[in-house]
């Protein structure tokens, strides 16, 4: 049986985490390891703030509990801003006129980065659908989506 | 102690027994009803066991007879994903919350959340799919349709887990799947349908249909189904007012009754047009 210290490899490096199995991944990350570009917004799961990628995968982190991340490998913004392929990401953003308030282009970006990096070239529908749990109160989505298209298309001349 | 992490099922089972710990898969559910809010650990009012590392719940497999094993950790990305797994199955868990949410949510929690707008037992009692339920003691197996009893209520014993999902391969030619939520992501069901049929040799040889979100349970009928089984293609298009109320009196819709009773008729009766209108095998949304 595991008991209370969960060890994960966070942004690329191994960490331990030692205290209530039940608490938040999404409070971890930003009081424990002070990772603050993983924001709440409704805390139930529903808008996509708080989005980290969990081996491989898009997942909210304000519904994981800490239990559940043992051996697991989880990125945030600030890990993903460091790879190519995010930079291409956030530099298209801000080209495109993809940010207006910023609270939700965190969870934003690394949707993105999960739908391009197994995908090349992926069509207007599929890009909805990788975004589809992201909400946006400001944007209306369209300069989003034309942000993604435009970093699939850099990364694929680059 | 109010947190239990076992690493296999014999540990996990010990556990449920000694403990009647709440056992926690992806906790969709159970970490948003126990939310507390920014900073404060979510409040559980029983212990709880999260089951995430039992490799014995994971993964999906067909056996050598056809039967399709849907390891109750199996999540609906997963199963929204595998070609082997029963098309209307596949659609529901495609359809269900949006990315994050399916990669996370699992099979399991979502027959013992049993809530009527849970999208997956709808299709599953289609298919007249069984559930094994492990305890340190015995094993069994039953219905899905017999283990979820209302809305929010199983049969499920405080010393069992859900193990897996077990779907024999059924016959059929033409599928039908339909889900009406509010929006398209992270949409609960407001209705949902599931229909079969195994039309052979111009005889209608197999035909069921599953309702969910309409009533206190997803609701079927082998008696209103017996109206159509049997008979020629020719003959449906007659019998489809006579099915179709038999198949209304079986809902309990709560809210907007007229509207899902309508929707429903709607989609029973233009499935069974086509069908009567020798539709190709396929599947139809
Ligand atoms: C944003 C959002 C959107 C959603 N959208 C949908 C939707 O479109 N359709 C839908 O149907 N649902 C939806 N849900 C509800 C939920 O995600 C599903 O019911 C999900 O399948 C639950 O699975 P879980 O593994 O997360 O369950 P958990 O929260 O882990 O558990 C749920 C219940 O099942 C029990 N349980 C879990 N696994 C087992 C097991 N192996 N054996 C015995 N008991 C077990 C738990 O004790 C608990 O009572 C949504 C939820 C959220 C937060
Ligand atoms: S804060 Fe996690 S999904 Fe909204
Ligand atoms: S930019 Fe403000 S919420 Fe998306």
């Amino acid at each position: 049986m595991l008991d209370n210290k969960i060890s994960f490899t966070l942004n690329g490096k191994m960490v331990e985490f030692i205290g209530d199995p039940l608490r938040r991944l999404i409070d971890t990350l930003r009081e424990d390891f002070n990772l603050i570009g993983v924001k709440e917004g409704c805390g139930e799961g529903e808008c996509g703030a708080c989005s980290v990628i969990k081996d491989g995968k898009l997942v909210t982190s304000c519904i994981i509990p800490m239990g559940a991340v043992n051996g697991a490998d989880i990125w945030t913004i600030e890990g993903i801003r460091e790879t190519e392929l995010g930079k291409i990401i956030i530099e298209a953003f801000a080209d495109g006129g993809a940010v207006q308030c910023g609270f939700c282009i965190p969870g934003m970006v690394l949707a993105s980065y999960v739908l391009l990096k197994d995908k090349e070239n992926p069509s207007e529908l599929e890009i909805r659908e990788a975004i589809s749990g992201n909400i946006c109160r400001c944007t209306g989505y369209d300069l989003i989506v034309e942000s993604i298209r435009l970093a699939d298309e850099r990364r694929r001349n680059a | 102690m109010n947190c239990y992490i076992p690493e296999n099922l014999t540990e996990a089972l010990e556990i449920r027994k000694k403990t009647h710990a709440v056992p926690m898969a992806g906790g969709t559910d159970l970490m948003v009803q126990a939310k507390k809010g920014i900073g404060i650990n979510p409040a559980f009012k029983t212990p709880i066991m999260i089951i995430s590392y039992l490799s014995e719940l994971k993964g999906i497999k067909v056996e050598d007879d056809g039967t399709l094993v849907i390891g109750s950790l199996a999540t609906s990305s997963e199963i929204a994903d595998d070609e082997r797994v029963f098309y209307p199955i596949r659609k529901a868990a495609s359809l269900m919350g949006a990315v994050s949410l399916r990669n996370t949510a699992t099979i399991g929690g979502n027959i013992a959340n049993a809530s009527p707008k849970g999208d997956l037992p709808q299709p599953l009692i289609l298919l007249d799919a069984e559930l094994v339920l492990s305890s340190i003691d015995r094993e069994r197996m039953i219905k899905v349709d017999d283990f979820i009893i209302g809305a929010k209520k199983t049969v499920l014993q405080d010393d069992e887990i859900i193990k897996e999902v077990r779907i024999k391969p059924v016959k059929a030619t033409h599928y039908f799947y339909h889900k009406i939520g509010t929006r398209k992501a992270n949409a609960i069901s407001k209705l949902s349908l599931s229909i079969l049929a195994d039309v052979e040799d111009g005889i209608l040889k197999d035909f069921r249909a599953s309702s969910g979100a309409s009533g206190d349970k997803v609701k079927r009928s082998r008696d209103a189904e017996m109206i159509l089984i049997g008979k020629p293609i020719s003959e449906i298009a007659s019998h489809i007012d006579e099915f179709t109320s038999a198949w209304d009196r079986i809902l309990s819709p709560h809210a907007m009754p007229q509207y899902r009773r309508e929707s429903t008729r709607r989609m029973l009766s233009d499935f069974l047009i086509k069908l009567s209108e020798g539709a190709e095998p396929g599947i139809y949304e």
